[in-house]
């Protein structure tokens, strides 16, 4: 009776269905069980404590990870028709729009995937910061965040230049011309990125190179070692979790250490901050989460896909004079930047110095952000000049939206 | 005795080491010999030689004193393989100068991001829509971020037909 309550529930249907194979099928898994150990890893995956409280904001990480593969799985079926040539690009992607619904359908959901991986990248990189996860022992994670985001940044411009149409082209020809204001190296790096001093065919083969091979190629391990430095330090969540750690006993904190759950705590952390106070399990409780707010958003990019798709406009052509080119909605702020710094000297300026004081600043923001607080009321210190970020990078999106949409 | 196995045990380290040098030298050859012709093929492009024929635009002789006039012209791009010559515009602009007419054959490339310029009517000034740069006839920068005036085309004139070549210099 009691062993046959704690084997593992099978629905009566699956038991039916396979009671002729049942057999085979357990010595089958036996046999590949034992050579790769799937059992093991699948326990180690699944059954991990996390921080019980909060658990729906944890999700946007998850979320992040499920969307990148969606990029990656539409990107290799867009590659069965796409063609990375300034003659043929356009043709193709506009073959797909007019004759095969299913492909622009792929295509449609690998543009509102990147749109969506934009705000879920940013909300989960706004929750890590309001909670302070990024401190003692997890600052080369949060490190390792910036880099992921700086390349999904650069994913989502390669991408935006592909389909050589009229905002491709001007997309491309601004970007590869950036780069020439570098002092010194400017033009030879502008001849590099566009294979000339113009843009020409070798321009799109190579951005085309870039968005499909060196950028993943650099994503998808540092994907890995984000994984890997999450589990090996333990979900911190949010302060939510901790409440009553500065003012417990020395020996309430002791025995709680002591029966602190796996992957907590791995290394020494701040006194009281190494464990939840309140712990649950990976699986079922945080994966059911993760689950419902990532299938949501599969759905959100799957319907806009379908209603609105991916737009295609004119084919590139140089020589156009009526036409109004518009950044991507992403790169509004840093489109407003250009506006604002003119001429020769001050450019370099507003290009490079200031976002890279800016991308600076966020990398180290765990080495500037060293107390033990993790409310964020408790951090003013961080929190202002953060919200005041925020608010800048959106003001600059605004005043170049009013810009763009009023000439 | 002692001694000859204190030798052995030397050669025994020098015997490791040189392995280890030999993973060292390996190791760096095969990234050498991976690393050079891609850095090469990398850095081609900035010393590439590059043709530049003379393109005909038109006959230019009806083009009014004081109104830029666009032309479109079909250069050919040296880089990469061949491929159907890009459309440019190129401004035609006539200008009286005490009594001489002087003309220009300015570049509709923004000196600023490189985005299209136009020659805007109500404003009589080349307007830029990207950042807002603004040029006079000439060709002048004299509003928004363009950092340099409107570069020109190396042009001729055979008879009263215009040629030019996609060599840009600036005024």
């Amino acid at each position: 009776m009691k062993e046959a309550s704690t084997a593992p529930q099978r629905s009566r249907l699956a038991a039916t269905l396979t009671r002729p194979v049942a057999g085979l099928l357990a010595t089958t898994y036996r046999w590949v069980d034992e050579r790769l150990g799937v059992s093991d890893l699948t326990h180690q995956l699944l059954y991990e404590a996390v921080p019980r409280r909060g658990a729906w904001a944890y999700s946007l990480g998850s979320a992040t990870l499920i969307i990148i593969v969606l990029q990656i799985v539409t990107g290799m079926f867009l590659l069965w028709t796409y063609v990375p040539s300034t003659t043929e690009a356009w043709e193709s992607l506009n073959y797909i729009e007019h004759h095969d619904e299913f492909a622009a359908i792929v295509r449609g959901m690998h543009l509102w995937g990147a749109y969506v991986l934009f705000v879920v990248i940013g909300l989960h990189m706004i929750r890590t910061f309001v909670s302070g996860s990024y401190k003692k022992p997890r600052e080369l994670n949060w490190i390792v965040g910036v880099v992921l985001f700086l390349l999904v940044l650069g994913l989502g411009i390669t991408g935006a230049m592909l389909p050589w149409d009229q905002a491709a082209y001007w997309t491309a020809t601004v970007v590869t011309h950036v780069v020439d204001y570098i002092p010194f190296l400017g033009n030879w790096v502008q001849e590099i990125l566009r294979g000339g001093p113009q843009m020409g065919p070798e321009t799109l083969t190579r951005f085309f190179a870039i968005h499909i091979w060196l950028l993943p190629a650099l994503l998808v391990p540092l994907i890995g070692l984000h994984l890997v430095l999450l589990r090996r330090h333990g979900e911190h969540g949010s302060w939510v979790n901790y409440e009553g750690v500065e003012v417990e006993s020395e020996q309430h904190r002791a025995e709680r250490m002591a029966h602190a759950e796996s992957p907590y705590p791995a290394l020494p952390s701040d006194p009281g901050y190494a464990v939840p106070v309140d712990l649950d399990q990976f699986f079922p409780s945080q994966v059911f989460k993760d689950a419902v707010l990532s299938f949501g958003l599969v759905i959100l990019i799957f319907v806009m896909a379908v209603v609105v798709g991916a737009p295609l406009e004119r084919a590139a052509n140089p020589a156009a004079l009526n036409y109004v080119p518009t950044p991507e909605w992403f790169f509004l702020p840093l489109d407003q930047i250009l506006v604002q710094f003119p001429q020769a000297w001050m450019i370099p300026v507003g290009v490079f110095v200031i976002p890279g004081i800016g991308t600076t600043l966020l990398m180290l923001v765990p080495f500037l952000d060293r107390t033990p607080d993790r409310e964020p009321w408790r951090r003013p210190e961080v929190m202002a000049p953060a919200l005041f970020a925020v608010l800048f990078l959106i003001f600059e999106a605004l005043l170049a939206v009013n810009r763009l949409f009023n000439l | 005795m002692a001694e000859e196995a204190r030798e052995l045990a030397q050669r025994r380290v020098s015997r490791r080491r040189f392995m280890i040098m030999g993973i060292n030298v390996a190791g760096a050859g095969t990234a050498l010999l991976i690393a050079a012709p891609i850095v090469g093929s990398v850095l081609s492009p900035v010393f590439a030689k590059r043709k530049t024929p003379w393109v005909m635009v038109a006959d230019v002789s009806r083009v009014p004193i004081g109104v830029p006039t666009a032309y479109v012209v079909n250069l050919p791009i040296n880089e990469g393989w061949s491929v159907p010559p890009v459309p440019r515009t190129v401004y035609v602009v006539k200008l009286n100068l005490n009594g001489s007419v002087e003309m220009l054959t300015l570049s509709n490339v923004c000196t600023h991001m490189q985005c299209d310029v136009h020659w805007d009517i109500g404003l009589q000034e080349f307007l830029c829509p990207c950042h807002g740069g603004l040029y006079s006839i000439d060709g002048t920068n004299i509003g928004g971020p363009p950092p340099w005036p409107l570069f020109r085309y190396e042009h001729k004139l055979v008879d009263s037909t215009l040629y030019v070549r996609n060599v840009l210099y600036e005024p």
